[in-house]
């Protein structure tokens, strides 16, 4: 008995012992913390961004967080903003545009305006407007989810058509251009995943509404823009020029596998593209196809963040002043990630640089990022509101009648009546 | 805080399985149909194990394309995988969290399930239902309250606030109890004649006897740890002291997922319970056999 004694003795004294350094220190004050998602896009620009502040103030140190995905950041924020505990809070963190207003609005106070110490006319309208509220815009806008159809050019080729023909043309037009290069090489034109609304939101934005009214009430059964969307929408499927894919390894599979012969998405594709080296020469870009309605321009945006400080920062004005000596003046940094990252910022000034004017021989020769910058200054502004994650489900739920050619006005009606209950 | 849809542990091999010949055609054909029947139940559950190291060795570009043999690219993947992810931290971070909170788990709900059965009082079944109760309360409307707690206590982003909340678990506690019902009151009467105290009862004579309890409870407790996603997300803020579960998570958020090194990463992080679960599984048999003779 004894012998057992001194072995779970022992056995407690060491659960004891680990308890007792069980505390880890946190970061000491004095340091800018930075959260963001994507070690190998956001993480390593803001990385750049930091050394070169450190270039200039070596005293500063900037410890940027990049280990969580989105969904984490999100669920970390929400929980200690809710219980009013913001001693774990970083000093700044990267929201998406989309989901800004929702803590701007839902957690007033929270951020520190930059509008009062950083120039906003300096970035694209659209990305200001986003973080923009009772006249303050509270973030530094990063990386533009500017769109463009990207396309293989040797099976558009192989139909014969250039890229001079999918300049600047409608969607109904892409259709039928699309359902050409079906016929003659046997691919579909895109792929569409039905749990995405990424591509009606894109048409939406370009035609300058979203899925709300200024008053922050639903826009939905008579926002003609939105039916549009819907209606082009199913008619890439009554065409039949849709692969249906479920998820994001099955969507990007659809296109950097050479099944599908184009997708109309965000620029921060072009990495994922990219990394088929085997595909060189093969691809091209054009500009996003408009609806076509009155007041529908080609150019429009998918996603897309930017970088907020919290107003419950000890380091609010050196995390300010790093802002806007890097991300709101270093033109030289935007051509780093540019062609590092493939981050497209968006600082107008940048797309005077180097990197921007260069051509991609991947894309065939093309000036890619001259184009998109173009495209980036054109895109409307919308107020995206804070109940979008809310409208969107709802849409979705309507996807699969919608695309069977079920009524649009009920579908809209639908939609409306359950995002509705969703909103109270 | 502990996943309370595990399944029933200590049900015993059917016995006897061997000798019973089958006497005419149906019954070997139902005996064909069972065994066709598990061998598609054991291919769907083995294939995604398969499909993960067959994915840890391939590039990402083949994997989204479908690829499911064997590549070449493991040590490629490997490569990337610890260059992103400071490995050695974060296991020590996960096994630190994991061993720590079973061990404390083990200690703090047996004895709450011993001390249930063991001593009898009016309100007893009523503290024991209240309990249960509680447990249909799901964490995310527990998260915020307890954050508070936590930030009060200034004990966010430590070990600590990680592994309190799961020492009482109700569960185990539930399952302790359970498991003390067959454990024979003589063994405790005995030792109190020979002049035991209660907690010597409990160390020197429970515990062994108790030993396939522990086992299975382990495995239970360890796996619930080590997985433990949500709180530990909430609760630790630095990159340094999260956990290899967060961190493979975080991982599929890119906007360009690696999916070679992310798979790479989740043969690590699902090695470890493995590795206690096969060791204890051969201990629990054991144990089941010669538990309380």
């Amino acid at each position: 008995m004894n012998r057992i004694a001194s072995r779970r003795g022992l056995v407690l004294g060491a659960v004891l012992a680990g308890v007792s350094f069980l505390s880890v220190a946190a970061a000491s004050a004095g340091d800018v913390t930075v959260w963001a998602w994507d070690p190998n896009f956001n993480g390593a620009t803001m990385k750049e961004a930091a050394s070169r502040y450190q270039a200039i103030n070596p005293e500063a140190n900037i410890i940027i967080d990049d280990t969580a995905s989105q969904d984490d950041i999100r669920a970390k924020l929400q929980t200690q903003l809710l219980a009013g505990s913001t001693d774990g809070l970083p000093d700044i963190v990267l929201i998406q545009d989309d989901v800004a207003q929702k803590y701007l609005q839902s957690f007033p106070g929270a951020f520190e305006p930059l509008s009062d110490s950083i120039d906003m006319t300096a970035f694209a309208d659209y990305k200001v407007a986003a973080a923009t509220l009772d006249g303050k815009s509270y973030s530094l806008p990063f990386d533009s989810g500017v769109t463009g159809l990207f396309y293989r050019s040797d099976y558009f080729e192989e139909a014969g058509f250039t890229a001079e023909d999918l300049n600047n043309i409608t969607w109904d037009r892409l259709i039928e251009i699309g359902t050409e290069v079906k016929e003659k090489t046997g691919h579909l034109l895109l792929d569409l995943d039905l749990t995405d609304t990424g591509v009606i939101r894109m048409m939406m934005q370009q035609s300058g509404t979203w899925y709300f009214n200024e008053d922050g009430s639903l826009n939905i059964v008579d926002n003609a823009p939105l039916k549009k969307a819907l209606e082009t929408y199913a008619k890439f499927y009554q065409a039949d020029l849709v692969k249906p894919v479920s998820g994001w390894a099955e969507y990007t599979g659809a296109f950097t596998s050479g099944e599908v012969a184009a997708v109309p998405v965000g620029v921060w594709i072009t990495g994922t593209i990219k990394a088929n080296a085997d595909q060189s020469g093969l691809w091209g870009v054009a500009p996003i196809p408009r609806l076509d309605i009155e007041g529908s321009v080609n150019a429009s945006n998918q996603g897309g963040s930017s970088w907020y400080v919290l107003a419950s920062s000890d380091n609010k004005e050196e995390a300010i002043d790093f802002l806007k000596t890097v991300w709101g003046s270093d033109v030289d940094f935007y051509q780093k990630i540019l062609i590092d990252q493939g981050a497209v910022g968006s600082l107008l000034a940048a797309r005077e640089g180097e990197a921007y004017k260069a051509t991609d021989e991947f894309f065939g020769g093309a000036p890619v990022w001259q184009d998109f910058s173009t495209w980036l200054s054109q895109i409307p502004s919308v107020d995206y509101g804070v109940f979008t994650a809310e409208v969107d489900s709802a849409v979705q739920a309507q996807l699969p009648t919608i695309i069977q050619g079920g009524d649009l006005d009920q579908a809209l009606q639908a939609i409306h009546d359950q995002a509705q209950q969703q909103m109270q | 805080m502990t996943d309370t849809s595990l399944p029933a542990v200590g049900a015993r091999p059917a016995a006897n399985v061997r000798s019973r010949v089958p006497a005419n055609p149906f019954a070997i054909l139902r005996r064909a149909l069972v065994y066709v029947l598990l061998s598609i139940a054991a291919f769907v559950s083995v294939f995604p194990f398969f499909w993960m190291i067959v994915g840890a060795t391939n590039k990402s570009a083949d994997i989204i394309r479908g690829k499911n043999s064997f590549g070449s690219e493991l040590f490629n993947n490997a490569a990337t995988f610890f260059t992103q992810v400071d490995a050695l931290r974060v296991f020590w971070n996960s096994a630190f969290i994991a061993v720590v909170g079973t061990a404390l788990t083990l200690l703090i709900s047996s004895l709450a399930g011993y001390g249930f059965e063991m001593f009898r009082s009016k309100v007893r079944e009523r503290i024991f239902a209240l309990l249960l109760l509680f447990l249909s309360i799901p964490f995310a409307a527990m998260m915020v309250p307890l954050f508070v707690m936590f930030s009060q206590a200034k004990l966010v982003n430590t070990y600590t606030a990680v592994i309190l909340p799961t020492v009482a678990s109700i569960f185990i506690i539930f399952y302790f109890r359970q498991a003390t019902k067959a454990f024979p009151s003589e063994l405790r009467d005995a030792a109190k004649i020979d002049g035991l105290k209660e907690w010597q009862i409990f160390l020197f004579v429970y515990m062994p006897v108790m030993r396939s309890t522990y086992a299975a409870a382990t495995i239970i407790i360890f796996m619930a740890n080590w997985n433990n996603y949500l709180w530990p997300l909430i609760v630790l803020q630095t990159a340094e002291n999260k956990t290899i579960t967060l961190i493979v998570s975080a991982l599929t958020s890119a906007y360009t997922p690696d999916y070679g090194m992310i798979l790479f990463g989740t043969v690590l992080a699902t090695l470890p319970t493995l590795v206690i679960f096969f060791l204890l599984q051969r201990r629990f048999v054991e144990g089941m056999l010669g538990a309380v003779k």
